[in-house]
């Protein structure tokens, strides 16, 4: 197992990959995986909570989550236009997912407090930042690119989705264009996944290193400030990226 | 593979995280953002029906005012005329009431005079009677003693003529 930080006992030291609590039928269950039900479970009871008590005078929190899905459907709409219906709910979902999961990853002590003991009796955190797993930020990455694709699909037909890559116009120019098109829908995976994964897991390995050397009170408060920052900043991105993706892959149909 | 084992990617871990995205997707979708969507729908089609009432209003508010107005300014009409008709059928009224106050008066008066004239003769009447009777009586009695009856019946005839001629006069 790759350590990053690997200074000395008592100081951090956190892993790239997430470490494995327990198995289930062979399914590893990570620390990331136990944060992603919290985070499951505090979004669904959010959802079923505004279910049971949306109202036409909505209460402050109401209030709140309006101006969130409000400014994703209107900004969506400048620029997606027709297509926003589609769109802005996933735009939305990405956003909120990540930016609730970063936030939970910044509490104090979200990653230090709980600790369980594994088989190999080493003591790992019951809970991590899930951006901070690759196998999160990598799985909504390929939802994302994969939605766009088959919006496009959807828009300009199978044959005109190929013919995006594969074209034999102005030879070879369009075929090397096309080629690029082709690497970009990888490239795109890998930058929204790894920008995601780099930012958190270097933001929760800044917090932890701060809290095992230097730490207190007073002294992690602005690298705190900073990561949550970074993680409104970064929902923001993955989510507006996306948008952006999804609209490009239609735009073309229209023209 | 050493790159995968190092950032810990594994297919079920993988495969958890896209099935658990997209099932709070559907959540989200179906109990958040759907219900918001269709509060927001509900209250843009309030605040739209709202306006729409408010301009409503406001014509019909404009309406009731020219209404009003053209009320006013037809009721000042109608009560210039009926104060104009009023007054014309006061002063008709009262050239009448005295017109007939005046024939009445000008009746009374006539009747008056002519009962004034019936009472003058009788009582001219009467008078002369009485003057008749007393002048018999005065000349009979003056008479008496010095006339005969023969001469005094001549005489009391002769000056009843003569009274009677004057009365006749």
């Amino acid at each position: 197992m790759c350590r990053l930080l690997d200074y000395s006992k008592g100081l951090g030291f956190m892993t790239i990959s997430p470490d494995v609590l327990f198995s289930v039928a062979g399914f590893p269950v990570t620390n990331t995986v136990v944060s992603t039900v919290f985070v499951d479970v505090i979004l669904a009871f959010v959802a079923f909570f505004v279910s049971k008590t949306a109202s036409l005078k909505p209460t402050r929190f109401q209030n709140v989550l309006e101006i969130i899905v409000d400014y994703f459907h209107s900004t969506t709409s400048e620029i997606a236009g027709k297509k926003v219906d589609f769109i802005y709910p996933w735009v939305l979902t990405f956003f909120l997912f990540i930016l609730i999961s970063n936030f939970i990853g910044e509490l104090p002590g979200f990653e230090e407090a709980f600790t369980v003991s594994t088989k190999n009796s080493q003591e790992v955190s019951l809970f991590r930042t899930v951006a901070s797993d690759l196998n999160f930020t990598l799985a909504i990455a390929v939802i994302s690119v994969v939605l766009a694709m088959l919006k496009s699909i959807k828009y300009i037909g199978i044959k005109g989705y190929i013919s995006r890559f594969i074209s034999f116009k102005m030879f070879p120019i369009f075929l090397f264009v096309g080629t690029l098109e082709f690497i970009n829908e990888f490239t795109k995976v890998v930058g929204l996944s790894f920008r995601l994964f780099g930012n958190m897991f270097a933001g929760s390995s800044v917090i932890e290193t701060v809290y095992h050397s230097i730490a207190f009170l007073i002294v992690p408060v602005p690298f705190v400030a900073l990561e949550l920052m970074i993680a409104v900043i970064q929902a923001m991105v993955f989510a507006m990226l996306t948008m952006a993706f999804m609209h490009i892959m239609t735009e073309n149909a229209d023209h | 593979m050493e790159m995968l084992n190092i950032f810990g990617l594994k297919p079920s871990l993988f495969l958890f995280q896209v099935i658990n995205f997209l099932i709070i997707f559907l959540i989200l979708k179906k109990f958040m953002i759907v219900p918001l969507k269709k509060i927001f729908n509900e209250r843009e089609r309030k605040i739209k029906q709202s306006m729409q009432d408010a301009e409503e209003a406001k014509i019909a508010l404009a309406n009731a005012k020219k209404e009003k107005d053209r009320i006013i300014h037809q009721a000042q009409i109608s009560a210039n005329v009926l104060v104009a008709d009023t007054k014309l059928s006061v002063e008709k009224a009262r050239e009448s009431a005295f017109q007939d106050i005046k024939e009445k008066t000008t009746h009374i008066l006539s009747d008056a005079k002519q009962k004034a004239e019936m009472e003058f003769q009788t009582a001219q009447k009467e008078i002369g009677q009485m003057s008749v009777e007393l002048s018999g009586k005065l000349i009979t009695k003056i008479l008496s003693d010095l006339f005969s009856d023969d001469e005094k019946q001549k005489l009391i005839n002769r000056a009843l003529e003569k009274i009677n001629e004057t009365r006749t006069n």
